[in-house]
């Protein structure tokens, strides 16, 4: 069977915590956190581990197992499988909605022409060939692209570092509309912990499976201090209010920035740091979805459903929605908060009960 | 007209078969007849065999002679054989056997003359057609006495070799200035001569049906994974070809995956860089003929090293491993972000630049991506031309191609100068890769690059990127990732990736190719003044 290092892991839900991130800095953008934004990027994490240990600790129960296998082992066939459906819904939604959301971009920053089919084919077609190479490919890749990842989302923060000093009074005052403002903009973030469901597919074919959910936290508190910074550069630059009110705020904070006369478009960087990503993390989604498909059929080889799934998902990546308004509006706490909640908690609480029953039941016959 | 019917019918129809094509005369009848055609115990019925079977071809030449009352003869190829210990061996058959009172008997003549007469050093006996005229072929004699069955091979080679020299295509500045030729015996000999130790271990197999090439596989027993020259072995020994005419065709049936650009085992003349892969735990193939070793398994990282960097300082050498790291990015994507940005993207330059290029492509009759495509080719076409022309009159492709050529397609406006100076560029970047095997891998997708930029900017050479690293992951080469050590990311390989470092620091060899013995030296040895006890005592 094909592994991947905890290491590999590691990067790669790192980068996937990442990109939305860059892309919408939901903490800043779903609800009314304004200058306060980078203690929301604080405060998201602990509920977001909470979750995480929540639906990732029940894996760490059976390390060999996907959720596929074991859900069907704990509440029965036909029942396991309509619970991994709702987790594999997951990743075809936020892949659709991460290619989506990345062509938008590209269609505003720099290829104002192009069909939306175009560019997300692309970039599923792209994802689609690293997910039929395998899992190993995927992590090898990880391995590579995850250091020039870093670079140019670091590089991207330091080039404004010369104009920060003055900015800085935007983020004043700090916590001047007490704590509501604050929790409700890590709402939305904490919840893209949804994300990590894909820990739950990819735990058994790391090295360590028993460590997996370890590094899986490292990796959400890494992807979550890297917003930290990102949301103070962001706030100081743009300013609370009209930051809040942009689409892509860090392409709008990269776009003022002048560093000289010669370097004075340096978003394309932030753009194909974002791109390298985001094939990162649609490699993954696509991987994690065929494989989980192909055990809920009952198949012996997940590659056959690579194909049909990029067309599908292609085609979903369009219809996800009419704008990139329309995206934005989804991840307003209102919206996507029940809708995240729903898909960890559901499956995951009958999951947790039907263990606890086996337990009980078994510990009452006498078996160890 | 009946006889034009019938040779119709001979032409088409079942009678063609009934012609006769001499299918007992077919190169693979005559092989198999050779090898079973056994040689008898009569001297006069085995010369005369030897002459019909090698079609009393020229260089065949006989020397009949009688030792005591027994009639012998020796076999052997003009031209191949060192005359001197042709006529030792006979003087030995006729003077010396006379001295010592050795008789030959007859029926077991050759087996008292090879052990109480030759002094030849080594000799094997053979008795078929095949064996015989592979031994002779390889500048052996062949001695026949009348009543004792088959020859006795006698070496008396004095093979047609050139002198060891430099390598052209891999010269340093500061290595060893001695490179392989096309004769086996030397090309291990040179290894040896830097590992004097038992256990380098060279094991041999005969591969082609007609050439019969000797091809040798080198390892160092302990070192090498046992599983990995297993797997060497099992491949070369599945090889069924007619003949072997360099490594590279070896090449082609052992790599893992035939259909990539990128070179899967690594292709030298030094042994120095033999020697060194040796170390590291790898394997090297060679072949009677030909002066370029084979290493596998091989990584992208290796054939991005030149000896000169284990050489010069430190800091020099990581400079230029960093310098080519570069420069092999700038050959495969400049061009496609040259076009990309004209194209697509203007307003990502800043604006002057921009007025510049547009201004100089004022005029030019074709779109950037033909006028790219066109001179990448005549770039391509000046290379191959400078490549087959004799070294005299090479210098006269690079003034006619470079300076006429460019010049006057500017200043006819024919083409735009930005252009020529990124396929310049390109040119210059792509020249720096030390192995040529590697830069023809990069220059070839260069082109599938360009047009990915004409056609979709920027995010198509992502795009490109992007599966060339999905194809690049997934390569392997006998079992090891070909990214290694960058992807999967081994911290402790890095030292000898796409940086260097000091010798000293060098204790561990790489982890999936040496990991049997993965200490290479003892560490704390970073040199340190003032450790000299006799200066302590001055102080």
């Amino acid at each position: 069977m094909e592994k991947i290092a905890n290491r590999q892991l590691y990067f790669i839900l790192f980068m996937i915590r990442c990109n939305i991130a860059v892309a919408f800095l939901p903490v800043l953008t779903t609800a009314d956190a304004l200058q306060d934004a980078w203690i929301s990027s604080m405060v998201q994490f602990f509920p977001a581990a909470l979750l995480l240990l929540f639906f990732g600790s029940l894996g760490t129960r059976f390390p060999d197992l996907t959720v596929t296998q074991y859900s069907e082992m704990l509440v029965g066939r036909w029942t396991g499988k309509a619970l991994s459906m709702v987790i594999l819904w997951i990743f075809l939604h936020m892949a659709a909605i991460e290619a989506r959301t990345y062509a938008n971009m590209l269609i505003t920053v720099l290829l104002p022409d192009t069909p939306l089919v175009f560019l997300i084919g692309t970039m599923v077609i792209a994802s689609a060939a690293a997910a039929y190479a395998g899992i190993e490919v995927i992590g090898r890749a990880a391995d590579l692209l995850f250091p020039i990842y870093l670079l140019m989302i670091i590089g991207s923060l330091l080039i404004p570092l010369p104009q920060l000093q003055t900015m800085l009074v935007n983020l004043e005052p700090v916590c001047a509309r007490g704590a509501g403002p604050i929790l409700r903009g890590a709402i939305t973030p904490a919840l893209f912990t949804v994300q990590y469901l894909v820990l739950t597919i990819l735990a058994p074919s790391t090295n360590e499976p028993k460590r997996a959910l370890r590094t899986a936290v490292w990796a959400l508190a890494g992807g979550s201090a890297i917003l930290i910074p990102i949301a103070i550069v962001t706030v100081a630059i743009l300013g609370p209010v009209r930051g809040a009110q942009t689409v892509f705020p860090i392409f709008g904070m990269v776009r003022v920035i002048t560093l000289s006369e010669f370097i004075d478009r340096i978003e394309a960087l932030a753009v194909f740091a974002w791109g390298l990503g985001l094939f990162v993390e649609v490699a993954i989604y696509l991987y994690c979805g065929a494989k989980g498909l192909s055990q809920v059929m009952g198949l012996g080889n997940y590659r056959p459903l690579i194909l049909p799934m990029a067309v599908i998902w292609t085609a979903f990546g369009i219809q996800v929605s009419k704008n990139v308004f329309q995206l934005l509006e989804f991840f307003k706490p209102l919206f996507f908060a029940p809708y995240a909640l729903i898909i960890i908690i559901v499956p995951f609480t009958i999951l947790w009960i039907a263990y606890f029953l086996r337990r009980l039941s078994r510990g009452r016959s006498g078996a160890p | 007209m009946t006889s034009l019917f019938e040779r119709l019918k001979n032409l088409f129809g079942k009678n063609r078969r009934a012609l006769p094509r001499g299918a007992d005369e077919d190169i693979s009848v005559l092989q198999d007849k050779a090898a079973k055609e056994k040689l008898g115990k009569s001297l006069e019925a085995n010369l005369q065999k030897i002459k019909e079977r090698g079609g009393f071809s020229y260089d065949i030449s006989l020397r009949r002679f009688t030792a005591g009352d027994l009639p012998g003869a020796l076999v052997y190829l003009d031209g191949l054989i060192d005359r001197r210990s042709a006529e030792e061996i006979i003087r030995t058959l006729i003077i010396e056997s006379e001295k010592l009172k050795i008789t030959l008997k007859k029926g077991r003549g050759l087996e008292i003359a090879r052990e109480k007469l030759l002094t030849t050093d080594e000799t094997s006996q053979v008795d078929n057609i095949a064996d015989l005229f592979t031994g002779i072929s390889r500048g052996g004699a062949a001695l026949f006495l009348d009543g004792s069955p088959g020859a006795l091979i006698c070496d008396t080679r004095n093979p047609v070799i050139r002198p060891v020299s430099e390598p052209d295509n891999e010269t340093t500045l500061r290595g060893a200035r001695d490179g392989f030729i096309e004769n086996l015996r030397v090309n291990t000999s040179l290894i040896r001569q830097r590992l004097p130790i038992p256990q380098l271990w060279i094991e041999t197999i005969t591969l082609g049906r007609l050439s019969r090439t000797e091809v040798a596989l080198l390892y160092i027993k302990g070192l090498a994974r046992d599983k990995l020259v297993r797997e060497v072995r099992s491949r070369l020994q599945q090889i069924d070809l007619d003949a072997v005419l360099g490594t590279g065709y070896i090449e082609h049936y052992i790599e893992d995956n035939p259909y990539t650009l990128f070179p899967q085992a690594y292709r030298t003349e030094r042994p120095d860089k033999v020697t060194a892969s040796l170390l590291e735990g790898r394997v090297a193939i060679m072949a009677n003929g030909t002066p370029f070793a084979l290493i596998v398994p091989t990584e992208l990282p290796m054939f991005m090293q030149a000896p000169d960097e284990y050489f010069e300082p430190l800091p020099f050498g990581i400079f230029i491993r960093l310098l080519r790291y570069a420069a092999l990015i700038i050959s495969l994507v400049l061009p496609g972000i040259y076009v990309g940005v004209v194209t697509f993207h203007p307003e990502l330059l800043p604006t002057s630049l921009f007025l510049r290029i547009i201004s100089s492509r004022e005029g030019v009759p074709f779109p950037v991506l033909a006028e790219m495509l066109i001179l990448e080719l005549i770039f391509e076409m000046l290379r191959e031309a400078g490549l087959r022309l004799p070294p005299a009159i090479g210098p006269a492709i690079s003034i006619v191609g470079a300076l006429i050529l460019g010049d006057a397609a500017i200043r006819a406006g024919l083409v735009s100068p930005g252009v020529v100076i990124v396929v310049a560029l390109t040119a210059i970047a792509g020249f720096t890769t030390p192995a040529f095997s590697l830069s023809v891998a990069f220059r070839l997708i260069r082109f599938a690059f360009t047009i990915f930029g004409a056609t979709f900017g920027l995010f198509g050479l992502q795009f490109a990127l992007l599966l060339t690293l999905v194809h690049l992951c997934s390569l392997r080469t006998f079992g090891v990732p070909y990214l290694s050590p960058l992807a999967p990311l081994i911290l402790s390989d890095l030292k000898d990736s796409f940086i260097a470092f000091w010798w000293w620091g060098m204790r561990t060899r790489p982890k999936l190719i040496g990991g049997r013995e993965p200490l290479r030296q003892p560490s704390g040895q970073k040199p340190a003044p003032g450790q000299d006890p006799e200066e302590e005592k001055n102080n």
